[in-house]
């Protein structure tokens, strides 16, 4: 039975489930959440993921919340095919616990202010309320500081968690591009280490194939 | 060469870190990194920890940052000693609840709980003021998802299944400051009350709730 993934086309969460599907070349069926109709929060939802958010998936009845879970499953279960590598091997402890390093940094340092600028500069403002600009200079400053520490980084290896590409570089790839929307694309361009590295992640198929919505692929 | 923890005695993560080295047996040293002093941004601390941030650890030569990361670590390279399947990695299905559980702690819970505990323990530490109406905010929306929480916690013992992980030891550093925070909505729901109260009288955070110390003689 093909896998079945809940989410909405453009919500950031969907879209770093729907990458990864894309990545290890798994079909699913991509059935959509109406956001703006509150879906999320009925409880035929809220019976699968209890926090009534998308996405979630059911694997042939095995149904999991949280987008970075999902990805971590999608990668393990299809280790064999698909790009290799996108979480080390538990065989590889250091190279293991680097990927970790990088994952957790990609919250604490990166989501944490980049999901800041989209709600005030995007979110707030296509539902009609006013921007908190002072959240937003608190989260470009944070950002600024957090962004120079990723340019040394990257300026030594490729990707985040050493020479190869793993799910720590794709799953910044959402709250990246809201950062373009909401005008601060130069948080990125302006650093040319990491630039090259974001620009390199935009341009992988399976970013291009989703990027302007999630489709069903069987 | 004994395992080397380099924080701040009462650092949630770095007590976060102790937690975990405990629960493990892992014997360490505890270097101690003066916050008040600017040692975390020296040049020679920023080649190990380039965030500027504790804790990190040193393990033979092996530095690795993020207390999350370092935690997983050693619940991996010492899967076989202390309490076991802190990071359940045996089966698929299980290590992507443990995942989905992982995920919900940093979004759901360390989100809103560690933003609450700065307002008002660390805040005014560093000469700034509380504002309460920002407390009172965050403590509904946490009390929010503790109400997921709580309908979780009602058909099974821990935040991954039965058996008690990392994912639900990441939650007391911050789910403790709380109550000194000035909120008891820990308490306030009946599982997560329960939950809660078994987690906090464990040998493991019992060692480290007044600073973490040395565990070999130094």
């Amino acid at each position: 039975m093909v896998l079945k993934l809940y989410a909405a086309p453009q919500s950031t969460a969907s879209l770093r489930v729907a990458q990864v599907l894309h990545e290890k070349n798994v079909p699913f069926e991509f059935i959509p959440i109406d956001l703006r109709a509150k879906e999320q929060k009925q409880a035929q939802h809220t019976v699968k993921n209890p926090f009534g958010q998308v996405p979630y998936i059911d694997d042939e009845g095995f149904v999991l919340y949280e987008s970075r879970a999902i990805g971590r499953y999608i990668a393990l279960k299809y280790a064999g095919q698909g790009t290799a590598g996108l979480i080390p091997d538990q065989s590889d402890i250091k190279a293991l616990a680097l990927f970790e390093q990088a994952a957790s940094s990609e919250f604490a340092n990166f989501e944490v202010h980049a999901a800041k600028i989209a709600y005030e500069k995007l979110f707030k403002v296509r539902l009609g309320f006013p921007t908190n600009e002072e959240v937003v200079k608190g989260a470009i400053d944070q950002l600024n500081v957090k962004l120079d520490v990723y340019e040394g980084i990257l300026g030594k290896q490729a990707y985040l968690a050493g020479s190869e590409l793993t799910l720590a570089d794709l799953y910044h790839i959402p709250f990246g591009t809201r950062l373009y929307r909401a005008g601060l694309g130069d948080l990125i361009d302006s650093r040319p280490n990491v630039a090259k590295w974001f620009n390199g992640l935009l341009a992988r198929p399976s970013w291009v194939a989703i990027k302007d919505g999630i489709t069903s692929t069987a | 060469m004994v395992l080397k923890l380099y924080g701040w005695p009462k650092s949630t993560c770095t007590q976060r870190v102790g937690m975990a080295l405990i629960e493990k047996g892992v014997p360490f040293e505890f270097v101690m990194v003066d916050l008040f002093k600017g040692e975390s941004k020296t040049p020679e601390y920023l080649q190990k920890q380039p965030f500027g941030q504790v804790p990190y650890i040193d393990d033979d030569g092996f530095t690795l940052y993020e207390s999350r990361a370092i935690a997983r670590y050693i619940a991996e390279k010492y899967a076989a000693k202390g309490t076991p399947n802190l990071l359940p990695i045996a089966d698929v299905r299980a290590r992507a609840r443990f995942e989905q559980a992982a995920s919900v702690e940093v979004a759901d819970f360390d989100a809103f709980a560690g933003r609450a505990v700065f307002e008002m323990v660390f805040k005014p530490m560093m000469g700034g003021k509380s504002d309460e109406a920002v407390f009172q905010d965050l403590i509904t929306s946490l009390s929010a998802k503790l109400d997921v929480y709580d309908k979780i916690l009602a058909t099974q013992k821990y935040m991954a299944g039965n058996e008690i992980s990392l994912a639900d030891l990441f939650h007391l550093p911050y789910g403790v400051l709380l109550a000194t925070a000035g909120s008891d909505v820990m308490q306030a729901k009946p599982n997560v009350k329960r939950w809660f109260d078994d987690l906090t009288s464990r040998p493991s955070w019992q060692a480290v709730k007044d600073g973490v110390k040395s565990t070999v003689n130094v």
